[in-house]
């Protein structure tokens, strides 16, 4: 017997030792039933959420025409000295926001922002954006943005406003 | 004998990818109608109350059932009576937790419908009215 034989014997032989007759069948089974399951986990889903509802970003954020502030009506947080998403330091977001959608030309979609004010310094005064689109007469309080949204927050003095993403908008 | 193990695995997926469109879709009437005000999770912030862990006590009598939807953000929503009924559901099964004591009927839009054009005026005196009642009721039982 040559050498490849005799390692093809015991290889075989070791195999045959160790695993059952319906051990692939029970892997093989484990394997479907288990890799269909995975995209039910909630980790799984937010996941996939997160991938779906995450934009395409083009744009310059410190710019009144940035896609995000189709409905702005203030002064921007990006040249405040915080961001598109997060408040300067020594104020606090409002919990409380005026919500809207903006159509992303970079990639075609709509999606719902949520104008997080940042409230506690005097208004910041840079970038004043006007852009006003959806916004809605007093009479629907929760649909205009012509006031003061620092509430829930423990001063109401407004300083700058933020735009963040917080889904993927559904036409009708 | 796999493929009768896998069969149903399908089909459950096939029914969750369905009830996971329905719900992008009453996840975004919450985000465009309620968030806003309520917060992402339900929690309020300063005069406005919170939803998560209480919104559940209303649904212990009719009164409360019915101010759910009499409730101004509720009633004169631009929603329709489908996708109202939908989000109320949708607020029950994400943030009562352990405020709801009994089974819950889900909300249908033929009980919605009628209910909603009575927007209730005195908000915080029929809200108390409510929950007084419901508070007796429990020191009763």
């Amino acid at each position: 017997m040559n050498f490849f034989d005799k390692v093809f014997e015991q290889r075989s032989r070791q195999l045959a030792q160790r695993s059952s007759r319906r051990g692939l069948l029970k892997g093989l089974g484990a394997m479907l039933v288990g890799g269909a399951s995975i995209p039910l986990l909630p980790v799984a889903r937010a996941a996939g959420a997160e991938g779906a509802g995450r934009p395409v970003e083009e744009g310059d954020p410190s710019s009144c025409d940035y896609w995000r502030y189709c409905a702005i009506d203030g002064f921007l947080c990006d040249c405040c000295g915080g961001s598109a998403n997060t408040c300067p330091p020594g104020t606090e977001m409002s919990p409380v926001t005026w919500i809207g959608t903006c159509h992303n030309p970079a990639d075609g979609r709509n999606y719902v922002i949520s104008y997080n004010d940042c409230c506690g310094k005097s208004s910041c005064g840079a970038c004043l954006c006007m852009r006003d689109e959806g916004d809605r007469p007093v009479y629907r309080p929760d649909k205009t943005n012509d006031l003061n949204w620092c509430l829930g927050t423990s001063s109401v003095t407004y300083h700058c406003s933020t735009a963040i993403v917080v889904g993927v908008a559904f036409d009708d | 004998m796999v493929r009768l193990l896998l069969l149903p695995v399908l089909l459950w997926s096939a029914a969750a990818l369905a009830a996971s469109d329905d719900s992008g879709r009453v996840v975004f009437d919450y985000q465009m109608n309620c968030q806003g005000c309520h917060t992402p999770d339900g929690a309020g912030a300063g005069s406005v109350p919170a939803m998560q862990g209480h919104v559940g006590v209303f649904l212990q009598s009719q009164a409360g059932r019915e101010y759910l939807v009499r409730v101004p953000g509720s009633a004169t929503s631009a929603l329709s009576d489908e996708r109202l009924a939908a989000v109320l559901n949708w607020i029950v099964y994400e943030f009562a937790g352990d405020s709801l004591q009994s089974p819950f009927t889900p909300y249908t839009a033929a009980e919605v419908a009628p209910l909603r054009k009575h927007p209730l005026n005195e908000v915080d005196d029929y809200r108390q009215h409510v929950l007084r009642a419901i508070a007796g009721a429990d020191a009763r039982e």
